[in-house]
C-alpha cells in the first residue's frame, strides 16, 4: 500500500522543512500537479470538492485504484467545500447517523497526521441551545442516543453554559431564554480549504489526476430505456467534458448544487431540490468565543475563527434557486438573532456574506451508492451537512466502488429507499442544523 | 427580497409570500401505481432555468397562484395565474 | 515628527473649535472636522497601528475609509476606521492588537522569522506531535488581530427605514451629483447616498475652484429635490434592486439600515487609488497621492518635509503641486508615464528615510507619495451580476454586462474632464429618472388596488455617448517585492510562492494566502494581487481574471442589521387574571401560557375531585362553512365525517401525504353547512394554510369557506365531576346527560354572553365542557366561573396539570409522542384510519404500510411506581446498549400515586404485559411494563361520559 509522504519525500511538511526551505530560500513543490486528460480512466469522479477528492484518495490508498480522474468545473473546493462554516460534530439523533458521523469525526481528528497537512482541527466543543421545552426534550433524546453509541454528549443548564461561553445571555431577559444546551465536547471546527487541499495533495501523490476548469457536459450511456441509451437498465461508458470525451466504466456524481443536473445527464432522477445556504463573517476581534454555538429555534450558528472573525450561518433560503447572490434578509435575521444570544456584539461589523448551494432531500439524508444505471454512482443530496461527512463518504464510496457492493455504513442512504418508503430518521436532528 | 407578482395584489415582497415549490397536481390515489405515486411525493423538477411554481400570498389575498421563475436569475415571467376560485366550476 | 499642522488651510476643519481626545492614554488636540487620523497626523503621530502578522509599524496609507493601517479601538467599539471617523471631544482611542504598547510591541519579533512564516505556514507545521496542536492553537488565537468587544456594554438603539425612491444614486462625487440632479429634474424621486462625510467626491480635496464646483452641484441637487444622505453607504444590491444603505452619524440611532426598492440604481462609486508594490512600501511616510491631498486640502496637515513623488497621472501632478504649496520640499518626481519607478525604500525605526529609484539612485525623504492608477470598486456591479473585464490600455477593470436597472457612471465607466463626466452623468441621470418613473408606474399599474398611477408615462431619452478611456501605464509591482495586502500582511513574494506551489488561480491564491480577505475586502489589494499572479503565471491580467466581490460594499454593524427586535408575544384575554393569581407561565411558540399556579399535582387532584378550569385559548380554531365541508373533513382527516350530525363533535387525526401524523383535534358540526375545527395550538397557522392549499389547488370546485377564528374566541375547559353543576349556574342550555351527551356540541349564552360554543370532550378524562367565548367577554366569563364555582371547590389549572391528566388518560401529543416519521397507525389510533374511504391525505402510503415493522406508541408503567423515567430516556435491551424505543412522555400521577409513561417501542417488544428496560439519565436501568391500554386511568371512560 502506498504511503503518503514517502513518495513525495522532500515535500513532507514539517516545521523542520519550513526552516530548511526558509534558510535555503527554496520553494515548496507543487501541492498537486497538472496532467493532460487521458482518453480513458477506470473511474471518473465528477466534482472536485471534499467528497470527490476524498473518494479519489481512498480509492488509491485503501484499494490501490489509481487510474482515476476528478473533474472540477471551477477550481478545487470552489463549491460547498469552500463555502461551508466548517463545523464538524457527531451528535446526531439516530444510531445510524451517529455511527456514520462519528467515523467522519475520527477521520477528521487524525487527518493532520494521516495526510501530513495541518487542517487545523479545533476540537473546541459544540453547544446546541434549547429555547423551549420541546427543544430541550430533543436535546435529551440526542444526548441519550449519543451516550449509548459512546459519543460524548450531554445536556447542560444555563449556569454551565455561561461558564463555557460567558458572552451568551443566559438570563431570563431574552424573548426566548436559553433553557439548556446539548454539549458535545468533541465537536468543533476545521479549516475547510485545508481539508480540500489535503485530499487533493494526497490523491495526486497516489496517482489520481485532478482536472480543474473541466466541466462535464454529458454522461455517455448505452442500453438504457431512455433517449441516447440513458436511464434505467443501461450502463455508463464515459463522459463528455469541456476538454473532450473520456471513456470510463464508472462515473461518480460527487457534486453539490448541481447534483440533479449531472444525474439527469445519465437519465437518473433524484429526489432533490436545490436551495442556497448563506453564511457571513465579521471583522476580526480578540478571541472571546471558545466553542461553536448553534441555536435551532433562532436559526443561527456561530463560531470564532483563530483569526478572530465570527463566522455565521443560518437556515436555507425559503425557495429553490441556483443563484448564489445572497440576500439582505439573511443578514438582517441573522444579526437580530445573534444579538439575542450575545447582546454585547452590536458594534461588531459584518464584513462579507456568501452563499453555497445545498441539495435538499425529503429526509435530510444523502443519496449514496448505486443507481439504476450500471456504473453510475452518486454521493449527493448532502443538504447542509456535506462537509461534516466528507471523509467518511469518500472512504465508503471508494469501498463501494472497489467491492462493487454497498457498504453497510451507507446502506440506509440508497436511492431506492424513496420508491420503497424507507426514509431515514435524521430529519428531526438535521432540522436543528449545524 | 424578491418581488413576487401576485395576480391579485400585484408585485409584493417575497416576505409576504410562502413558497410552494414546483407546481404539480396530485395524481388520483386509486388509479396511480405506487411507483408513480412515490415520484409525485419525492421527485420534483429541479431545473436550472424556468420553473413553474406555486406561491401563497399569505399576507395579502391569501390565494395560491402559479408563476414562472428562472431559478438561475430569480426573474419572474408572466403569467401569474390564480388557481381556480374555490367553489368555482370544475 | 514629520507630519504637522499647517498654519492655514484645511477646507473641512474649523480652527476656531478645538477638540481633544485620548490616544493611548495621552491627550491629542485637533479641530472640529478632523478625522482621528488627520488629528493624529496634525499632532505629529505617524504610528497608528501594528501589522497583523509581523507587527510592523504602520501609519496612514490612504487617509480615508479604506486605509488598512488605521484601525483603532474607540471606547468599547473595535475596528473603528480612523481614516474616516470624525474625532470628537473626549474620545478614548487606543491602538489595537499591540502588546504591551504600540511603540514597543513584543510580537514584532515575528518579523525576524518572517522568511519562515510563508503563506499558509501553519498548514505545514504543528502536524506532529498531534497532542500539542491544541496548545499551539491557543497561542495562535492570541495573535488574532482586531479590537476587543466589551460584553458588558449597554444595549444600543438601532432602527431601520424603508424607502421607495425611483432612483438611488450610490456616490455623490461630481458624477453622482449630476446624475441625481438630472434624474430629479426629470421628475423622479431620488435618494443620493455618499459614503464620506460630505458630497463632492474628489473635488473636495482639489482646488478652490473644484470645491466651488462641488458646492454648485450640491446646491443644484438640493434645489431639484434630491434627498442627500452623507456618511452613509450603499452596502448591497440584491435581487430585484433591493438596495441596502447603512446610515451612520445619526443622533437617534447608532446606525440605521435603510432598505430601498430602487427602480433604478445609479452606481457612481468613483475610483479607489491603488498603492504601488515595492520593497518597503509600508514604511511610515509612504502614502497615496490622494492621502497627501486630503491631508493638505481637507485638514491642513503637512504630510512630510522632504518628499519623493511617483506619479503617473494628472492627479499625481496635482498632488505634487499641493505638496509644494504646503511647503513640502519635493526633491524628486518619478514619472511613471516615462517608465520611471520607485524600487525600494529604507526606513529608520519604521519611518521612511530614503527612497531608491529604478535607476539605482537613492534620495533622502520622509515622504513618498504614489499616484500609480486606480481600482474600479465594482462591488455593487458584481452584486448585479456583472463580471468586469480588464482594459490594459486604461489599466483598470470596466463593467461588461448589467441589467437595465443598474447603471454605472463616472470613473467606473470612463475618463474625461470634470465637465465631461458631469455632462455624461447628467445624460445618464435623465435616462435613469425616466426609467425609474416608468418602472414605478408599471408597479403601480400592476397593483390592482392602487388608487392612481402617478403622472404621465415619460419618454425615455437615449443614453449619452459613452465616456472615453484615457490611457494609463500599467503600474502594479516594481522590480522588488512588497506588501500587497497591508491588513493581512501578505506580500507579492508570498503570492508568487503560493502560485508556484499550485495555488495558482485567483480564488485558490486568495484562500491560501488570505490576500484580500481582510477588512478592506480587496478595495486596495485585489488588482495588485491579480497582477502579481498574472506575472507569476506569465499570463495577462485579463486571462487571470478577478475575484467576485461580495456584499456588503463596506462593513455594517450587526446592530444596524439586526435593528430592533420585534418578536411578538401572544397572550389570551384572560391573561391578566392569571398574572394576578400567581401564575407560572410557559413559552409555547409565540404564546405565553399558564403552566401552573403553584402546585400542579394539587390542581390535578382538584379536577379529579371537584372542578377546575384551564385557559386553552391558543387552541387553533377554524370556522368552516359551505355544503362541501364534510368532503374537506374526509380529505384532511383519516376518519369518516359524512355522518356527523348537527350537534355532534368528533376527534380526528390528520396526516401528510407520506402518512406521517401532522395534527389532531376536534371538529364540531354546529349547524347547516357550518363547522368549527380545532387544531393543536402550534399547528393553528399551518393547518389553516393546509386547508386552503387543498381547497384552492386540488379541490377548487368544493364550496367551503375557511375563516381562522383562533383569537376571535377564547377557549376554556371546565373539567371535573362538578363541572356540570358549575356550568349550569351560568347557562340556560340543558346540560343533562340525555340532552347534552358526551361528544356533543351546543351553542348558547354563558354568563350573559351570547354566541358561546360549548362541547363535551375528555382530554383530561373527566366530565368536561370546552367552551369557546367571544374573546372580548372571556375575562368576564372566566371570573364568573371562578366566583360561581367557589362553593364547588373550583381551581384554575395550567398546562402542567393538563399534561399529567392527559397522560393518565394516555392521550398523545403530536410532536412529542409522535415525531417526524411517526405513521398514523403506529400512534395507537388504528381505529381512526379508514382505508375504505374513497380518499384522504396520506391514504396511499398508509395502505401500503407494513405496520408490523414500525415502532409502536404504548403506555408504560415502571415496575417501581415511585420512579419517573425522564422524557427521552431510552428503552434498551436488558443486557446491551441496543435501542428498542424511548419514553416520549412521563409524569408522576397523583391520581394513581405512581409514575405513568407513553413511549415508542419496537413492535417485537410492544406486547401488553412485556417488561422492557428503561435506561435512566443516571445510567440506572429500571424495568417497566407495557400496558394493555394507552389509558392508565379509567380506560373505559366512565367518568367522562357520566
Amino acid at each position: 500500500m502506498p504511503t503518503l509522504g514517502k513518495k513525495v519525500g522532500s515535500a513532507r511538511y514539517s516545521a523542520g522543512g519550513l526552516l530548511m526551505r526558509g534558510l535555503r530560500k527554496q520553494d515548496w513543490p507543487r501541492v498537486w500537479n497538472d496532467h493532460d486528460i487521458k482518453k480513458k480512466y477506470d473511474v471518473v469522479i465528477v466534482g472536485g470538492g471534499v467528497h470527490g477528492l476524498a473518494t479519489a484518495y481512498y480509492l488509491a490508498k485503501n484499494h490501490g485504484i489509481t487510474n482515476v480522474a476528478v473533474l472540477e468545473k471551477g477550481y478545487l473546493g470552489s463549491g460547498g467545500s469552500g463555502r461551508n462554516t466548517a463545523i464538524v460534530r457527531s451528535n446526531y439523533l439516530t444510531p445510524e447517523g451517529v455511527r456514520f458521523y462519528d467515523r467522519s469525526l475520527e477521520l477528521y481528528g487524525n487527518m493532520s497526521v494521516d495526510m501530513n497537512l495541518n487542517v487545523m482541527f479545533s476540537e473546541r466543543g459544540h453547544l446546541t441551545l434549547a429555547h423551549a421545552d420541546s427543544a430541550l426534550r430533543t436535546m435529551h433524546w440526542r444526548a441519550e442516543v449519543n451516550k449509548l453509541q459512546g459519543v460524548n454528549s450531554s445536556v447542560i443548564g444555563p449556569d454551565e453554559i455561561k461558564k463555557i461561553a460567558p458572552s451568551l445571555d443566559t438570563s431570563a431577559e431574552p424573548r426566548y431564554p436559553i433553557l439548556g444546551a446539548l454539549y458535545h465536547p468533541p465537536g468543533g471546527i476545521i479549516r475547510h480549504d485545508a481539508v480540500v487541499w489535503a485530499y487533493a495533495r494526497g490523491a495526486d501523490a497516489l496517482g489520481a489526476h485532478l482536472h480543474q476548469q473541466t466541466e462535464v457536459l454529458d454522461i455517455i450511456c448505452e442500453g438504457g430505456e431512455g433517449p441516447d441509451g440513458k436511464g434505467a437498465g443501461g450502463k455508463v461508458t464515459g463522459v463528455r467534458t469541456s476538454r473532450g470525451d473520456i471513456s470510463a466504466p464508472i462515473v461518480v456524481n460527487c457534486t453539490a448544487g448541481w447534483a440533479t443536473l449531472i444525474s439527469d445527464m445519465a437519465g437518473v432522477k433524484l429526489p432533490i431540490t436545490t436551495h442556497p445556504l448563506e453564511a457571513a463573517v465579521t471583522e476580526p476581534v480578540k478571541v472571546f468565543l471558545p466553542t461553536v454555538i448553534v441555536s435551532g429555534s433562532l436559526h443561527v450558528y456561530v463560531s470564532q475563527t483563530d483569526r478572530g472573525e465570527l463566522v455565521f450561518g443560518a437556515s436555507i433560503a425559503p425557495f429553490a434557486t441556483y443563484s448564489q447572490a445572497g440576500s439582505l434578509d439573511f443578514t438582517e435575521e441573522l444579526a437580530g438573532h445573534v444579538l439575542e444570544l450575545m447582546p454585547g456584539i452590536a458594534k461588531m461589523r459584518l464584513l462579507r456574506q456568501w452563499a453555497g448551494l445545498c441539495d435538499m432531500t425529503p429526509d435530510y439524508s444523502p443519496v449514496m451508492g448505486f443507481t439504476p444505471v450500471e456504473g453510475f454512482l452518486t454521493d449527493v443530496g448532502w443538504g447542509t451537512y456535506g462537509f461534516k461527512a466528507g471523509p467518511v463518504s469518500g472512504e465508503q464510496m471508494a469501498k463501494c466502488i472497489a467491492d462493487n457492493k454497498t457498504p453497510e455504513l451507507i446502506a440506509a442512504f440508497d436511492l431506492a429507499r424513496f420508491g420503497e418508503d424507507r426514509l431515514v430518521g435524521e430529519k428531526g436532528a438535521a432540522a436543528v442544523g449545524h | 427580497m424578491l418581488i413576487v407578482p401576485c395576480p391579485n395584489c400585484g408585485p409584493r415582497n417575497s416576505a409576504d409570500m410562502r413558497y410552494g415549490g414546483e407546481s404539480h397536481s396530485r395524481p388520483d390515489p386509486d388509479s396511480t401505481p405506487i411507483e408513480e405515486w412515490r415520484n409525485y411525493l419525492y421527485m420534483h423538477d429541479n431545473p436550472a432555468g424556468w420553473l413553474k411554481e406555486t406561491w401563497y400570498c399569505g399576507s395579502g389575498c391569501r390565494r395560491y397562484f402559479t408563476t414562472e421563475r428562472n431559478t438561475v436569475t430569480n426573474q419572474f415571467r408572466e403569467p401569474a395565474i390564480n388557481y381556480p376560485e374555490p367553489g368555482g366550476s370544475q | 515628527m514629520t507630519t504637522s499642522r499647517l498654519s492655514s488651510g484645511g477646507a473641512e476643519i474649523d480652527r476656531s473649535s478645538k477638540i481633544s481626545f485620548k490616544w493611548n492614554g495621552k491627550t491629542v488636540n485637533g479641530f472640529e472636522g478632523d478625522t482621528i487620523v488627520s488629528a493624529l497626523a496634525g499632532s505629529g503621530h505617524q504610528l497608528v497601528s501594528r501589522s497583523m502578522k509581523y507587527h510592523r509599524k504602520r501609519g496612514l496609507l490612504t487617509a480615508d475609509y479604506w486605509d488598512p493601517n488605521c484601525f483603532v479601538q474607540v471606547g468599547d467599539e473595535p475596528n473603528v476606521r480612523a481614516g474616516h471617523r470624525k474625532a470628537t471631544n473626549g474620545m478614548d482611542i487606543s491602538a489595537q492588537n499591540v502588546w504591551p504598547s504600540l511603540e514597543r510591541d513584543m510580537k514584532s519579533a515575528n518579523g525576524l522569522v518572517g522568511r519562515f512564516l510563508t503563506p499558509g505556514f501553519y498548514y505545514k507545521t504543528f502536524v506532529r506531535p498531534q497532542f500539542l496542536w491544541p496548545t499551539y492553537q491557543k497561542v495562535l488565537r492570541t495573535f488574532a488581530p482586531g479590537g476587543a468587544v466589551d460584553h458588558q456594554s449597554q444595549p444600543l438603539y438601532f432602527d431601520k427605514r424603508y424607502t421607495h425612491p425611483d432612483v438611488v444614486v450610490a456616490g455623490a462625487g461630481p458624477a453622482g451629483l449630476a446624475a441625481a440632479t438630472a434624474a430629479a429634474e426629470a421628475g423622479a424621486s431620488v435618494l443620493l447616498v455618499e459614503h464620506d462625510h460630505a458630497v463632492g467626491g474628489h473635488l473636495r480635496w482639489g482646488s478652490d475652484a473644484d470645491r466651488d464646483e462641488a458646492a454648485r452641484l450640491e446646491a443644484a441637487a438640493l434645489a431639484a429635490g434630491v434627498e442627500i444622505m452623507t456618511d452613509a453607504t450603499v452596502t448591497g444590491r440584491y435581487d430585484h434592486n433591493w438596495v441596502s444603505i447603512n446610515q451612520r452619524s445619526l443622533h437617534a440611532s447608532v446606525e440605521r439600515l435603510v432598505k430601498a426598492r430602487a427602480k433604478v440604481l445609479v452606481v457612481a462609486a468613483g475610483l479607489v487609488e491603488r498603492p504601488y508594490v515595492f520593497a518597503g512600501n509600508d514604511a511610515l511616510g509612504v502614502m497615496t497621492a490622494g492621502a497627501a491631498r486630503r491631508l493638505i486640502n481637507l485638514w491642513g496637515v503637512k504630510p512630510g518635509t522632504t518628499a519623493v513623488a511617483m506619479v503617473a497621472n494628472e492627479h499625481g501632478d496635482a498632488a505634487v503641486a499641493d505638496l509644494e504649496a504646503a511647503g513640502v520640499s519635493v526633491t524628486s518626481v518619478v514619472d511613471g508615464r516615462n517608465g520611471e519607478f520607485v524600487s525600494s525604500t529604507t526606513a529608520s525605526k519604521g519611518a521612511l528615510s530614503s527612497v531608491t529609484l529604478g535607476d539605482g539612485s537613492t534620495v533622502d525623504a520622509d515622504l513618498l507619495i504614489t499616484a500609480v492608477g486606480w481600482t474600479a470598486p465594482t462591488s455593487l456591479l458584481n452584486m448585479a451580476g456583472d463580471r468586469p473585464a480588464y482594459d490594459e490600455t486604461a489599466a483598470r477593470f470596466f463593467p461588461t454586462k448589467l441589467p437595465p436597472e443598474v447603471i454605472p457612471v463616472g470613473g467606473l465607466v470612463g475618463d474625461g474632464s470634470t465637465a465631461q463626466i458631469i455632462e455624461h452623468a447628467a445624460g445618464v441621470g435623465r435616462v435613469a429618472g425616466a426609467t425609474g418613473i416608468s418602472a414605478r408606474r408599471q408597479l403601480q399599474a400592476a397593483t390592482t388596488r392602487a388608487a392612481v398611477v402617478d403622472g404621465a408615462e415619460p419618454a425615455i431619452p437615449a443614453m449619452p455617448e459613452p465616456l472615453g478611456r484615457d490611457p494609463h501605464p500599467e503600474l502594479y509591482r516594481s522590480d522588488t517585492h512588497g506588501m500587497v495586502d497591508y491588513s493581512e500582511d501578505v506580500s507579492s513574494k508570498d503570492l508568487v510562492a503560493a502560485s508556484k506551489e499550485g495555488y495558482d488561480s485567483v480564488e485558490l491564491m486568495k484562500r491560501f494566502t488570505t490576500v484580500t480577505m481582510g477588512p478592506s475586502q480587496g478595495k486596495l489589494e485585489t488588482v495588485n494581487a491579480v497582477a502579481v499572479l498574472a506575472e507569476a503565471r506569465g499570463e495577462t491580467i485579463e486571462e487571470v481574471g478577478t475575484t467576485v466581490w461580495r456584499p456588503p460594499y463596506a462593513p455594517i454593524s450587526l446592530g444596524a442589521l439586526g435593528g430592533r427586535i420585534f418578536e411578538p408575544e401572544r397572550v389570551s384575554p384572560i391573561h391578566p387574571w392569571h398574572e394576578a393569581n400567581g401564575v407560572t407561565t410557559i413559552l409555547a411558540g409565540q404564546w405565553i401560557r399558564p403552566d401552573h399556579y403553584g402546585d400542579a399535582q394539587a390542581e390535578v387532584t382538584n379536577v379529579r375531585n371537584n372542578v377546575g378550569i384551564i385557559d386553552v385559548t391558543p387552541l387553533g380554531k377554524l370556522d368552516l362553512r359551505g355544503p362541501d365541508v364534510p368532503k374537506l373533513l374526509n380529505l384532511l382527516y383519516t376518519n369518516k365525517w359524512s355522518k356527523l350530525a348537527i350537534g355532534s363533535v368528533r376527534y380526528g387525526v390528520m396526516c401528510a401525504e407520506d402518512g406521517v401524523v401532522l395534527d389532531d383535534g376536534v371538529t364540531a358540526h354546529l349547524g347547516e353547512d357550518h363547522y368549527l375545527m380545532t387544531t393543536t395550538s402550534s399547528g393553528a397557522a399551518a393547518i389553516w394554510e393546509w386547508a386552503e392549499n387543498w381547497l384552492q389547488t386540488e379541490r377548487p370546485h368544493w364550496q367551503v369557506h375557511v375563516t381562522p377564528v383562533t383569537t376571535a374566541y377564547a377557549s376554556i375547559n371546565i373539567a371535573g365531576p362538578k363541572s356540570r353543576e358549575l356550568l349550569s349556574r351560568l347557562t340556560d342550555v340543558d346540560l343533562a346527560n340525555e340532552a347534552f351527551g358526551y361528544m356533543r356540541v351546543r351553542t348558547g349564552t354563558i354568563g350573559g354572553v351570547d354566541d358561546c360554543i360549548m362541547w363535551r370532550i375528555g382530554f383530561t378524562g373527566e366530565l368536561s365542557y370546552e367552551i369557546h367565548v367571544p374573546s372580548g367577554y372571556a375575562l368576564h366569563v372566566w371570573e364568573h366561573l371562578m366566583s360561581e364555582g367557589a362553593d364547588l371547590g373550583i381551581g384554575a389549572f395550567g398546562l402542567e396539570a393538563q399534561r399529567i391528566m392527559r397522560l393518565e388518560k394516555g392521550h398523545f401529543i403530536v410532536g412529542q409522542d409522535t415525531d417526524g416519521l411517526t405513521k398514523a397507525p403506529t400512534a395507537g389510533i388504528g381505529g381512526l384510519i379508514k382505508l375504505d374511504k374513497d380518499d384522504f391525505v396520506g391514504k396511499t402510503e398508509l395502505s401500503t404500510l407494513d405496520v408490523a415493522s414500525l415502532p409502536v406508541l404504548v403506555a408504560l408503567q415502571p415496575v417501581d411506581g415511585s420512579v419517573v423515567p425522564e422524557e427521552a430516556a431510552q428503552i434498551v435491551l436488558p443486557d446491551s446498549n441496543d435501542i428498542i424505543g424511548r419514553i416520549t412522555s412521563s409524569r408522576f400521577s397523583p391520581t394513581l400515586n405512581r409514575s405513568v409513561c407513553l413511549g415508542q417501542v419496537e413492535p417485537s417488544h410492544a406486547a401488553a404485559g412485556n417488561i422492557v428496560t428503561v435506561l435512566l439519565f443516571s445510567g440506572e436501568r429500571i424495568p417497566a411494563t407495557v400496558m394493555e391500554h394507552h389509558a392508565h386511568f379509567d380506560p373505559e371512560g366512565a367518568r367522562l361520559r357520566g
